[in-house]
C-alpha cells in the first residue's frame, strides 16, 4: 500500500463519519441476523444493542469503502461479516450468563456458530486460489491477527469452562445426564424458595431443621447424581489428569450446598471428640510405653572390644603409648 | 606394566564375602603352630567376621578416645557408640592382583578391547531399562495401593462424619497403616535387615571400598521394592525416591555379572567382568540411573554419583554412566506414559515431578537473593536439628531396640502415630477451602460445610509426593498459615523419628516436604509483610523452603542443585537453588553432620573420607601398622596355609609372601602378596606341587572368577592329613609387585595411597626390603 493509497484513505475519511451518522438509512437491508430470543426477552438491553449495531454497521461502511483497496474480495467480506456477527452475539451471551452460571446451556449454539464462521474462513484456505487468498487476508496479513485473538478467547473461555463435559459429543445439545442433573437442582431450588417464602422474616434454626427434614431426600438424591457424575467424567478423562465437570453443573451444586449448609446449616455433622480423643490418646501413648520398656527391661547391646595390635611406638606420644602398651597385654 | 593398568582384567579373588554367620565356628586353637617366618607373631584382629556384637574399637579419629577405651579390660563389652568399627565389613579389593594368570590374559585378550568396550555399554543400556522398569512398578503398585487405601478411609470417615462414630475411623486408619508397615517391616528385618533405610549410606560405602555384606544381592532388590511400596503405602512420612538408588546400584551389580548367585542361576555372560573393579563402576551407573528415574534428572544422576558415591572417579565412565542414566528416565518416561494412557508422550521424566514453574510469573530480583540466603540459613538449622535429634534416636535404636521383633513394633507403632496425628490435625482443623473440580486427590469434607474440604487433610491425606507438588503448585491463598506451621512442626518429628525405622524408606521427600511448608509459610508471611507484592509467591518459596531443609539433612550441594533444577525444569531457578543450598551446608556443617555421613558413623562402617584426619599428621605408618604380620613363604606347607586361613584370630585378607628360606632365622625379603580367596580357591583345586602331574590343566583365571564373589569359608574346605604335608607353590598366583611404603611415611600418605588406589592392603617394608609388617585398609589405625 503505497503513499497514494493513504492519500485515498484521508480523502474517504469524511465520508466515513458521514456513514457513522447515518449508517442505518445508508444500509437499511444489512441488519445483521435476527436478534436471538434471551434478548427479545430483556427489553432493557435492547436500546444498547441498537446503538451497537449502529457503529458495527459503520464499520460495514469502511469495509466497503477501502476493502477493495485492501484487496479483500467481496465474499471474504461476507465471511468476516458473518463472523463478526456471531461473535459479537457469543460476548454478548457469556456476559449475560456470567453469575450465576449458564455459559454452556445458553450459548453453545452461539459457540457453535462461531466455530462454523471460523472454519467456512479457514476452510476457504485449501480450496481455490481465490480462496487462498481470502483466508490469508483475513487471518494473517497483520500483526493483530484480530480473528485469531477472538477466536483463541473463545476456545479457552470454553475450555476452562470445561462445557464439553454436559453437552452431546457433537456439541448439539445438553447431554441427557446434564439435563437431568438440572432438572433435579430446579426442583430443589423451588423447594428452598418455597421454604424461604413461607417463613419470610424471622428466620430461626427451629424452621429449618424443619427444612432439612424435609428435604433431606431430595438433597441426597442430588449430591448422589452429582457424585455419580464427577465419578464418571473422572474416570474418562482419567488421562487429561484434571477432571472439572462442566461449569454450569459445579455451579448450580455451589449454589444448592451453600444454601444447604450455610443459609439452612443443615449438614451438622455429629462431633464425637470424647472417643476421638481416648483413642488417639491411647495411640500417642503407645510408644511411651514401648520405648520406656525396651529401655528398661531389654537388655542392652554390648559391643566385644577387640583391640588392634599395633607395634608400639616409642616415637612420640609417649604416654599415650605407655597406657596402649599396658591394654596391649 | 603401565599399558595394562587401564584395563586390568583381573583381580584375583579380591573379595572374600562371607556372609557373617557361616563363618562363626571358631575353629582355633591352631593359631600357635603356624610356622612363622621371622618377626611374625600373632595377629591383627581386624577383618576378623563376626557376629553383630564383635564390633572393634578403634581409635577413631581421636587418639584420647583411645587412650580412655584401652584402659578396660581386654575383652571388653561397652556399649554401642559411633567410635566403633564394625569387624563385621571388609574391603572391596579394587587393586587387581596382577600375577602371572592376569598378565597372561592381558596380552590374550589385548585384540578384543573393542568387544569389551562395546559389552559394557550393552551393561550400561540393560541397567537404565531395568532401573527404569522397577521405578514404574514401584510407582504404579504405590499410586493404585494409596489410592485405595485412602478411598476406603475417606468413605469411611464420610459414613462416620454423619451418623458418629469418628473414633473408629480413626482406628481404622491407624490399623491400615500398621499393617501395611508390619508387612513392609517384617521382610526388611526378618530377610534382609540391609534393605532397611534409603540405602544411600550403602551405596556410598560400596563406592568408597567398603564391602557391606548383601548389599548388592537380589535378594536385597526384592525385599527393598517391596519394602518401599509398603511403607510409602503405610502412609509413613517416608519417599520412595531414595531407594531407588539403591535398586539402581543392585540392578547393576547383578547385571555385570550375568548371574545370580540368590538364584543359582548363571547365564554364562559378562565373565570378564566379574570382579570388583568392573563392578564397582557399574554400581556408580546404577546409582546415577536410580537418581534419574527418582528425580528425572539424568545430568543430576551422573553428579550425584561422582558426589556422593564414586570415590573412585573414572573419566571413561561419566559418558557411559550418562548413557545409564539417559537410558532409565526415558524408560521410565514412556512406560509411564503408555500407563497414563498417552503413549509416547515423553513428558512425565521422573517418579517425582515437581511440575512447571512459570517463569513468567514466578520470576527473581535481586532484592530476594538475601532472602533466599536466610531461607538457607533456616534450613540448615533445621536440618542440623532433624540430624541431631536422629542421631540421639538411632543411637538408642541400636542399643536398645536391636531384636527382629522389636523393631517391628516400633515400626508399627510410628506407622499408627502417624495416622492418629493426621487425623487428629484433621479433626482439631477448621480450615475449609472451597471445593475446585476434582484438583483434590481425596476431598475430605468432615465438619466443613458441603461442597468445601478439609484444607489440612490435603496434606495428611496423601502420599508425601503429591503433597510437595500441591505445596508448589497451590495458588495462593489455598492454605491457612496456622494450618501450614501445625503441618510442618508435626511433619519434622513425625520424618525424623521414621528415618532409621527398619523399613526401606528414603529421606528425600519428607525433607523437601518439611521445606516446602515452611517455606510456602514463610512466603505467606512475606506477602502479607508487603501486601501482597506480586513477587512474593508462596510456590516459588516452598520450593527455595525444600531445597534448603533437604540440602540441610544430606548436604549436598552440585548435584542436589542439578537434580532440583532438572526436577523443576527451571534453569531460572539455578542461582537461587545453589545459594540456597550452599548456605544451607555451611550453616549445617557448623552444627551437625550430614544425615548419611552420620549413619555411616553409627553403624561402624570404616569409612575412608576425602582427606586424612588432621590429628594423623605425628603419626608414621609404622606406628600404625599391625603388627606382628602372618607371612608365608613362597612354596608353603599345605598345612600351614590351612592352619593360618582357619585361625580366627588372624582374619586377614592377604598375606605377603617371602623368599622359602628354609633358614627361619634369617630376615626375608617381600616377593609378593597372596590373597586369602586365591589360598582358598588354590586349596579347593588341591593345586599341590607334588601333585603337578595328576592335574590335567593348568588353574585358569575363570576358576578364580568362577568363585567370584561368595568364595567358600574354608571350613568347607577339607584337607586330609597326607595333603597337609605337601607344599604349595605361590609365585604363578601372588602378586608379585603389591604396593609398599617404608616404615617411616607419614599418615597422611598411606592414606591417600588407600583412599587414592583403593587399596586393601598395603606392605610396609623397612630399608632391606624386609616385611617388617602390613596393614588393612579396613583397619582404620590411621584415624
Amino acid at each position: 500500500m503505497g503513499p497514494a493509497a493513504r492519500l485515498l484513505r484521508l480523502l474517504l475519511l469524511p465520508g466515513l463519519v458521514l456513514g457513522l451518522s447515518s449508517g442505518q438509512s445508508l444500509f437499511p437491508g444489512r441488519r445483521s441476523q435476527p436478534q436471538s430470543s434471551p434478548e427479545e426477552r430483556v427489553p432493557g438491553t435492547r436500546r444498547r444493542l441498537l446503538s451497537l449495531e449502529l457503529m458495527e454497521e459503520a464499520e460495514d461502511l469502511s469495509l466497503s469503502l477501502s476493502g477493495e483497496l485492501a484487496g479483500l474480495e467481496p465474499e471474504c467480506k461476507e465471511l468476516l461479516l458473518g463472523f463478526a456477527n456471531s461473535s459479537l452475539q457469543l460476548t454478548g451471551c457469556l456476559a449475560r450468563n456470567a453469575r450465576p452460571v449458564r455459559l454452556c446451556q445458553s450459548c453453545y449454539r452461539h459457540f457453535l456458530r462461531v466455530t462454523e464462521q471460523l472454519e467456512n474462513i479457514t476452510r476457504a484456505v485449501g480450496n481455490a486460489s481465490e480462496g487462498t487468498s481470502c483466508a490469508r487476508s483475513l487471518l494473517m496479513s497483520d500483526r493483530l491477527q484480530m480473528i485469531e485473538l477472538l477466536s483463541s478467547f473463545f476456545n479457552r473461555t470454553w475450555k476452562t469452562a470445561n462445557c464439553a463435559n454436559c453437552l452431546k459429543n457433537n456439541s448439539e445439545g445438553l447431554s441427557s445426564t446434564t439435563v437431568e442433573f438440572l432438572n433435579l437442582v430446579n426442583i430443589t431450588l423451588t423447594c428452598f424458595e418455597h421454604n424461604l417464602q413461607d417463613q419470610p422474616i424471622s428466620l430461626l434454626q427451629r424452621n429449618y431443621t424443619e427444612v432439612c427434614e424435609n428435604f433431606n431426600a431430595t438433597y441426597k438424591n442430588l449430591s448422589a447424581f452429582y457424585n455419580q457424575m464427577q465419578k464418571t467424567s473422572g474416570m474418562e478423562r482419567k488421562s487429561e489428569g484434571e477432571s472439572h465437570l462442566c461449569i454450569d453443573v459445579e455451579d448450580a451444586m455451589n449454589i444448592v450446598r451453600r444454601l444447604w449448609s450455610k443459609t439452612f446449616n443443615c449438614s451438622r455433622p455429629c462431633s464425637d471428640t470424647v472417643p476421638v480423643i481416648a483413642v488417639s490418646s491411647f495411640i500417642l501413648f503407645l510408644p511411651v510405653v514401648f520405648y520406656l520398656s525396651s529401655f528398661l527391661h531389654s537388655k542392652q547391646k554390648k559391643r566385644i572390644l577387640i583391640l588392634p595390635k599395633r607395634i608400639q611406638s616409642n616415637a612420640s606420644l609417649a604416654n599415650i603409648q605407655e597406657k596402649y602398651n599396658s591394654a596391649a597385654e | 606394566m603401565a599399558n595394562v593398568a587401564k584395563k586390568v582384567s583381573w583381580s584375583g579373588l579380591d573379595l572374600a564375602e562371607e556372609p557373617m554367620g557361616e563363618v562363626t565356628p571358631l575353629l582355633n586353637g591352631t593359631g600357635g603352630t603356624v610356622l612363622p617366618p621371622p618377626r611374625q607373631f600373632t595377629h591383627s584382629s581386624f577383618l576378623r567376621i563376626g557376629r553383630l556384637s564383635t564390633v572393634d574399637l578403634d581409635d577413631d579419629d581421636d587418639v584420647r578416645e583411645l587412650e580412655v577405651d584401652v584402659l578396660r579390660p581386654f575383652p571388653n563389652e561397652i556399649p554401642h557408640n559411633e567410635k566403633l568399627l564394625s569387624l563385621k565389613y571388609e574391603s572391596l579389593d579394587y587393586d587387581n592382583s596382577e600375577n602371572q594368570l592376569f598378565l597372561e590374559e592381558e596380552r590374550r585378550i589385548n585384540h578384543t578391547a573393542q568387544t569389551v568396550e562395546i559389552k559394557r555399554w550393552i551393561i550400561c543400556a540393560m541397567i537404565g531399562i531395568l532401573t527404569g522398569l522397577v521405578a514404574c512398578f514401584i510407582d504404579i503398585v504405590v499410586e493404585n495401593l494409596a489410592r485405595l487405601k485412602y478411598q476406603v478411609v475417606k468413605d469411611n470417615i464420610d459414613k462416620f462424619t454423619e451418623t458418629g462414630g469418628l473414633s473408629f475411623s480413626l482406628l481404622l486408619w491407624a490399623t491400615m497403616n500398621a499393617s501395611f508397615v508390619m508387612v513392609g517391616s517384617i521382610i526388611v528385618a526378618f530377610i534382609e535387615p540391609v534393605a532397611a533405610g534409603s540405602g544411600i549410606p550403602q551405596i556410598k560405602c560400596y563406592l568408597n571400598g567398603v564391602k557391606i555384606p548383601h548389599v548388592v544381592r537380589l535378594k536385597t532388590l526384592v525385599v527393598k521394592v517391596c519394602g518401599v511400596i509398603l511403607s510409602v503405602v503405610g502412609g509413613l512420612a517416608v519417599g520412595k525416591e531414595g531407594p531407588m538408588i539403591h535398586s539402581g546400584a543392585i540392578i547393576a551389580a547383578g547385571i555385570s555379572q550375568g548371574r545370580s548367585t540368590s538364584l543359582k542361576k548363571d547365564f554364562k555372560i559378562f565373565e570378564y567382568f566379574r570382579r570388583d573393579t568392573e563392578k564397582r563402576d557399574f554400581v556408580s551407573a546404577g546409582a546415577a540411573a536410580g537418581v534419574s528415574a527418582a528425580f528425572g534428572a539424568p545430568v543430576g544422576g551422573v553428579l550425584f554419583s561422582l558426589e556422593e558415591g564414586a570415590s573412585f572417579w573414572n573419566q571413561f565412565l561419566t559418558w557411559r554412566i550418562f548413557f545409564a542414566s539417559m537410558i532409565s528416565t526415558f524408560t521410565l518416561n514412556s512406560v509411564l506414559s503408555v500407563y497414563n494412557g498417552n503413549p509416547w508422550d515423553l513428558s512425565s521424566p521422573g517418579l517425582i515431578n515437581f511440575g512447571r514453574f512459570d517463569t513468567e510469573k514466578m520470576g527473581y530480583t535481586i532484592q530476594e537473593i538475601p532472602i533466599f540466603i536466610f531461607m538457607g540459613v533456616v534450613g540448615g538449622i533445621l536440618g542440623a536439628m532433624f540430624n541431631a535429634l536422629n542421631c540421639c534416636l538411632t543411637m538408642f535404636r541400636i542399643r536398645y531396640i536391636h531384636r527382629p521383633c522389636l523393631q517391628v513394633v516400633e515400626a508399627m507403632l510410628v506407622g499408627a502415630v502417624t495416622a492418629t496425628v493426621g487425623f487428629v490435625m484433621i479433626y482439631c482443623s477448621r480450615d475449609c477451602q472451597p471445593l475446585q473440580g476434582n484438583t483434590v486427590a481425596h476431598p475430605l469434607q468432615l465438619f466443613c460445610a458441603d461442597g468445601e474440604y478439609n484444607s489440612m487433610a490435603t496434606t495428611f491425606f496423601n502420599t508425601p509426593e503429591k503433597s510437595v507438588v500441591s505445596l508448589f503448585h497451590d495458588p495462593p491463598g489455598s492454605y491457612n498459615p496456622m494450618t501450614l506451621g501445625m503441618f510442618t512442626l508435626m511433619y519434622f518429628f513425625l520424618a525424623c523419628w521414621t528415618y532409621g525405622l527398619t523399613v526401606s524408606a528414603g529421606v528425600f521427600i519428607p525433607s523437601l516436604l518439611i521445606g516446602a511448608a515452611w517455606g510456602r509459610l514463610f512466603g505467606i508471611a512475606l506477602s502479607l509483610m508487603t501486601g501482597g507484592a506480586i513477587w512474593a509467591d508462596p510456590g516459588k518459596y516452598a520450593l527455595m523452603g525444600a531445597a534448603a531443609q533437604l540440602g540441610g539433612i544430606v548436604r549436598m550441594t552440585l548435584s542436589l542443585t542439578v537434580i532440583m533444577m532438572e526436577a523443576t525444569g527451571s534453569v531460572t531457578y539455578g542461582f537461587p537453588i545453589m545459594l540456597v543450598l550452599m548456605t544451607a551446608k555451611i550453616v549445617g556443617d557448623y552444627f551437625a553432620e550430614g544425615l548419611y555421613d552420620m549413619h555411616i558413623q553409627l553403624q561402624s562402617i570404616p569409612f575412608l573420607h576425602w582427606e586424612a584426619p588432621v590429628t594423623s599428621h605425628s603419626l608414621t605408618a609404622r606406628e600404625v601398622m599391625s603388627t606382628p604380620v602372618t607371612c608365608l613363604r613362597r612354596v608353603e606347607k599345605v598345612g600351614t596355609i590351612v592352619d593360618m586361613l582357619s585361625d580366627t584370630a588372624s582374619n586377614h585378607n592377604g598375606f605377603p609372601v617371602v623368599e622359602s628360606n628354609p633358614d627361619t632365622t634369617q630376615v626375608a625379603g617381600l616377593r609378593g602378596l597372596v590373597l586369602r580367596s586365591q589360598l582358598i580357591v588354590l586349596l579347593k583345586h588341591k593345586v599341590f606341587v607334588e601333585r603337578a602331574s595328576l592335574i590335567q590343566r593348568r588353574l585358569k583365571l575363570k576358576d578364580f572368577r568362577d568363585a567370584y564373589p561368595r568364595f567358600p569359608p574354608i571350613q568347607s574346605i577339607h584337607v586330609s592329613q597326607d595333603e597337609r604335608e605337601c607344599m604349595m607353590d605361590l609365585t604363578e598366583f601372588m602378586n608379585p609387585s603389591p604396593y609398599t611404603v617404608p616404615q617411616e611415611a607419614s599418615l597422611p600418605r598411606v592414606f591417600k595411597l588407600f583412599r587414592a588406589l583403593g587399596l586393601r592392603h598395603l606392605v610396609v617394608v623397612d630399608n632391606r626390603n624386609e616385611v617388617s609388617s602390613w596393614q588393612w585398609v579396613l583397619d582404620r589405625e590411621m584415624e
